[in-house]
């Protein structure tokens, strides 16, 4: 049987972070990933901000990044745009589209330059409780087997089955997963270079629609719903807003994406005796813009980093392992907690309420672009709003 | 359940399943259809229509 110190389970941005801060730390380590090429087919609409890259010590490469962001355009159901870019505001909230086919590979990279080793499609197919950790059963390419693990950490996306094998309620309920879908498009009339557009309203039920550039001419344009709330698949209100758009009316896709994103925050517990939990398997996601890319290698890191110090100080108790938990609510909890009030309080807007947010909207100067500024200007102009939102944010 | 040929195996379905019955392998989906309690969660998530109850 294959033995180690610390076997990740998923080998998307949260793993591989994990992964390389475990092996940094001195610990023997397997990272694993049932794709036949870590990165693809992608999930994402590739958005993440520059300060977050930099908090998680990533060097941009231009092998990996696609766009360089210069703002933002809200559109409200009726058409009634908010720009927030260059033109209007001295430092637009910088970010980039990246191209996580390369990003997630570069990723890997790094985990396998720090020492872990990593098996590329091999799936994990069942855990079994030991009084040592966990011996994970194991299936690739014909072959079964197993591997003995002292620590656990469970990386695998949305569909978050490793840590619900272990007894943990990790999954999400149908109302907390966003159903995505979209095309990666060429032949867009993109009004301004570089922004990242958010249409809001019924054009998308429980999400909006985002085009976020990825060339001059080339974009991610796709949407979420919650399927509960939505009338039809989510394919369907994609295909009706590109054939209505009249900057996707010449759009001509050349990739579909379709995947889950959970955005019901984190469940209570993402830790026990010889496991934790990390990214979307966890709740890692902002709930407002479903973005977890950054959070879900927020905890990665620190799951990996205190992996490492369980396995020098040879403790894999849950009491241990709370250190993980701690650090990651500490880090990311709050905002979590925050933006999942502020998404619940947008799914209460009707269309109208919206238009009239983004009227009022014309008279606000905006600064700088954050989602807390923007939610203190919707606080200023309206008062639901700011009856469900302002002791939050103000 | 019955799994359209253009399901992209994403893991949406395995992710709402409340009982986590469903396992995505890279180009395939195994229901255990004995524990299925037939609730739709699975097929009112994908967004592409790609399940159907047999
Ligand atoms: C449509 C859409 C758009 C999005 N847009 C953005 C965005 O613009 N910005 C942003 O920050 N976030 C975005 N997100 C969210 C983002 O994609 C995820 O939060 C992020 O990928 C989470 O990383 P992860 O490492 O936790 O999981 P994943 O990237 O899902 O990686 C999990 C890995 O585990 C592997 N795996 C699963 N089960 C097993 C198993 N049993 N054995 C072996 N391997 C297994 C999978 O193959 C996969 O590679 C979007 C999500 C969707 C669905
Ligand atoms: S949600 Fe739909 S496309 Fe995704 S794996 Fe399930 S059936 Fe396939
Ligand atoms: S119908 Fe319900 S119980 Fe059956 S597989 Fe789908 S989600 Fe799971």
């Amino acid at each position: 049987m294959i033995e180690t110190d610390v076997l990740v389970v998923g080998a998307g941005p949260a793993g591989s972070t994990a992964a390389k801060h475990a092996a940094l730390g001195g610990a023997k380590v397997i990272l694993m990933d049932k794709k036949s090429e870590i990165g693809s087919p992608k999930r994402c609409a590739e958005g993440v901000s520059k300060k977050g890259l930099k908090k998680l010590g990533i060097e941009p490469n231009s092998r990996f990044i696609a766009k360089e962001l210069d703002g933002v355009r809200l559109v409200s159901p009726n058409g009634t745009n908010v720009w927030m870019t260059s033109e209007e505001i001295e430092l637009p909230e910088a970010g980039y589209i990246l191209e996580r086919k390369v990003f997630d590979k570069f990723m890997a990279m790094d985990a396998a330059r720090a020492g872990a080793e990593i098996k590329i499609k091999t799936m994990a197919t069942g855990v079994i409780k030991s009084d040592e950790g966990f011996i994970v059963t194991c299936e690739s390419m014909g072959k079964e087997f197993d591997i003995k693990t002292k620590i656990l950490i469970a990386a695998d996306g949305p569909e978050s089955h490793i840590g619900r094998w272990a007894g943990l309620k990790t999954a999400q309920k149908a109302v907390h997963m966003e159903s995505g879908i979209q095309y990666e498009m060429c032949n867009l009339h993109f009004e301004r270079d570089g922004v990242i557009e958010f249409y809001f309203g019924s054009c998308a039920p429980g999400g909006y629609v985002w085009v976020f550039p990825k060339g001059d001419d080339i974009a991610n344009v796709g949407l979420a719903v919650i399927a509960p709330k939505a009338n039809k698949p989510a394919i369907e209100y994609l295909d009706d807003f590109v054939s209505k758009s009249p900057i996707t009316k010449d759009a001509q896709p050349v990739e579909i994406n379709v995947g889950g994103d959970p955005v019901g925050g984190m469940p209570k517990k993402i830790y026990d005796d010889h496991i934790m939990v990390v990214g979307d398997a966890a709740g890692q996601v902002n709930p407002l813009t479903g973005g977890g890319i950054i959070s879900g290698m927020t905890g990665g890191m620190y799951a990996g980093q205190v992996a490492a110090e369980a396995i020098k100080d040879e403790d894999y108790s849950a009491k241990y392992l709370k250190k993980y938990d701690s650090l990651v609510r500490d880090d990311i909890g709050e905002e979590i907690r925050k933006y999942s009030i502020v998404q619940e309080y947008l799914l209460t807007l009707s269309d109208e309420e919206l238009d009239n947010i983004a009227a009022e909207f014309q008279n606000v100067n905006f600064s700088k672009v954050s989602t807390t500024q923007l939610i203190k200007s919707l606080i200023k102009v309206s008062p639901k709003a700011a009856l469900k939102l302002g002791k939050i944010f103000l | 359940m019955i799994v359209k040929d253009w399901c992209s195996y994403c893991g949406e379905c395995a992710g709402v399943c409340p009982r986590n019955l469903i396992t995505v392998k890279e180009y395939s989906l195994e229901f255990k259809d004995d524990e299925c309690k037939g609730c739709s969660t699975c097929i009112i998530a994908c967004p592409i229509s790609a399940l159907e109850k047999e």
